[in-house]
């Protein structure tokens, strides 16, 4: 231990068994040391900077990696992208590489450890998506199997898609992404199979318009998605709880019109009721517990530094141990207020942000070759707020499948 | 009681440190990579989920090869008995590569029974008749007569189907898939053989994920 040497404050020396003395001596490496060990915390606590929303730089390959715990969330945008400008392939290979990516998140996980830590926030993990955004990777990625002619594999999307849903908390809502079910029956009597449970299922599901009955002749399939996807915020006090925000549209229906047929494609499946309708999370109750600790660490700390120094002034010069208990109840309080400072309950919303608000689907029965069908996407009047024109190639003895978006 | 002021200070500095340490320990895992590790295709792997993987390949199509090769229709043919693959069904949540299955068995069949069984190349027959053509249109030579049709028939068809059953809870997710394989006699369509594995996987994902 190093000696002190008496020290001036406003004029008056003051003794080294001046036990004032030794509480400003105390606080004083405190007071320099204080913003130092914030920046270390705060530097410790710093995370990679989040990977812009995919550009078309992106989908063009040449965008930068994609950090790892975003490569799932850069795979999927990627992959919505390109389904909607029709680069199938790549679509199929960012959603390959995501699902992969989901398939091997079962057992111990570093960085999934790393996220429960209290001074981590939730976005330390691998992103995979809420469950609503892991069922819509795999309903892309069926819908591109039936495109390449596999409706077996597609069936297989739609059914773990279905499987995602259904842990939800929330037991009225959990497996009710009602085209899942439809699209599983359709693909079940493609195939020469039984698809009337799925069918029953789906029907279920329905809440605004029922789905139509199977065309067992229909061999082109319109998948149609219309409006915006839930966005994530996060709430509470401590931005520790996840919330949804409504994505916002004018188009609220769509309408297929080809060889002389008109298809209704009204919204099936609302993208931010299925977000919205599971319940909590087991991570939540990991981020409120983060929360209940940083709440009370701080008003612990604030309680310790409060008394401390009451005792300080109250007690300073009487020669008591009381102003070395408010030395340390000062330090204490500090303590207390860093660690709370340093723990993290921020939600995760990272968000795959350019999902559609409705999923609709419709089966026309044409003859082989080319044909030009209109999608109209209607506002809530049934006013055509966009149209786009489709040509596509019906091919004999296979499903033509034509992907519609109002992106 | 006498403060220690300078271990104080000593101890915060500590404190700092530590928090220092921490913050660079938190930030990268395995910052220096992984290197590649050669796994064989039966061995379970590090990276694993419920679905369909390389060992199961193995597995499966090893029992089924195994199984082929000793039904009597084919131990005490007359001839080589020639066999075409009909794609498999898939019934499971797991998408998946189909033909790797049948591939496995035919090319484990081909190497290992010495001939007890052929397997025809039907999902090459665009190639094979358009050389056949070239033969008959005298573009490219022939070794036999090209207008006589060679092209072998089946005696056997090796098809299958994958089925699954799935539970989800909040304990985890269970998947069973049962691969069941057939060979079907072209002529009668008798299933003159059945082979079946079974295989459940569990686990459960991190909180964070659920």
């Amino acid at each position: 231990m190093s000696n002190l040497l008496p020290t001036r404050r406003n004029g008056e020396v003051l003794s080294l068994r001046n036990s004032a003395l030794k509480q400003s001596k105390a606080l004083a490496p405190l007071a320099m040391w204080l913003p130092v060990v914030m920046l270390v915390f705060s530097t410790g606590c710093a995370t990679y900077s989040e990977g812009p929303a995919a550009s078309t730089a992106a989908v063009s390959g040449s965008a930068p990696q994609a950090p790892r715990r975003d490569a799932v969330l850069w795979s999927y945008r990627n992959a919505a992208l390109a389904l909607r400008a029709g680069r199938f392939d790549q679509a199929k290979a960012e959603l390959d590489d995501a699902i992969a990516r989901l398939g091997g998140i079962l057992g111990p996980n570093k960085d999934a450890a790393s996220a429960r830590r209290l001074f981590n926030e939730e976005a330390k993990k691998n992103f995979i998506g809420e469950p609503y955004e892991r069922v819509m990777a795999y309903f892309y990625r069926g819908i591109l199997y039936w495109m390449d002619g596999e409706p077996d594999n597609a069936r297989a999307c739609f059914r773990t898609g279905q499987l995602l849903d259904s842990d939800a908390e929330n037991k009225t809502y959990a497996g009710d992404w009602a085209l899942l079910d439809y699209l599983d029956g359709l693909a079940s009597m493609k195939l020469a199979a039984d698809g009337s449970d799925a069918l029953a299922r789906a029907q279920s599901h329905t809440r605004a318009t029922a789905l139509p009955a199977y065309v067992p002749r229909a061999n082109v399939l319109f998948f149609v998605e219309f409006g915006n996807g839930p966005l994530k915020y996060a709430s509470g006090q401590f931005r520790e709880q996840l919330r949804f925000r409504e994505g916002t549209s004018s188009v609220k229906s769509a309408v297929i019109k080809v060889a002389g047929q008109t298809l209704p494609a009204p919204s099936y499946d609302d993208v931010y009721f299925q977000a919205t309708t599971r319940g909590g999370r087991v991570m939540d109750h990991i981020l409120a517990g983060k929360a209940q600790f940083k709440g009370a660490t701080d008003a612990v700390g604030d309680a310790a530094i409060v008394s401390g120094a009451i005792l300080g002034v109250t007690q300073q010069g009487r020669r008591s141990n009381a102003d070395e208990i408010g030395a340390g109840l000062l330090l204490f309080g500090l303590a207390s207020k860093l660690i709370s400072g340093a723990t993290n309950p921020t939600a995760d919303t990272r968000c795959w942000e350019n999902l559609p608000g409705h999923l609709s689907f419709a089966a026309a029965e044409l003859p082989p070759g080319q044909h030009t069908a209109t999608a109209e996407f209607l506002n809530a009047a049934g006013t055509p707020h966009r149209v786009k024109t489709l040509t596509f190639t019906v091919q004999p003895g296979r499903d033509t499948v034509v992907f519609v978006s109002d992106h | 009681m006498k403060l220690n002021l300078d271990r104080w200070s000593v101890s915060l500095s500590c404190v700092a440190v530590a928090g220092l340490l921490a913050g660079c320990a938190s930030g990268v895992q395995n910052p220096r990579g992984v290197s590649v590790t050669e796994m064989k295709a039966d061995e379970r792997g590090f990276v694993a989920g419920t679905g369909v993987e390389s060992q199961d390949l193995v597995r499966v199509a090893d029992k089924m090869a195994r199984g082929i090769v000793g039904i009597p229709q084919v131990v005490r043919a007359q001839g080589t008995p020639r066999v075409v693959l009909d794609p498999v069904v898939n019934e499971t949540r797991f998408p998946i590569n189909k033909d790797i299955f049948l591939t496995r068995i035919r090319a484990q069949l081909n190497s290992q029974s010495a001939g007890k069984v052929v397997f025809l190349a039907r999902d090459r027959m665009t190639a094979l008749e358009r050389e056949r053509d070239l033969k008959r249109s005298g573009q490219v030579t022939s070794g036999s007569d090209p207008n006589v049709v060679e092209f072998k028939g089946a005696d056997f068809f090796l098809t299958g189907k994958l089925s699954s059953l799935t539970t989800r809870s909040s304990k985890g997710v269970s998947d069973y898939i049962l691969y069941t394989f057939q060979l079907i006699d072209a002529r009668t369509s008798d299933i003159i053989w059945e082979g079946f594995e079974e295989i459940k996987k569990q686990g459960l994902e991190d909180a964070v994920y659920r």
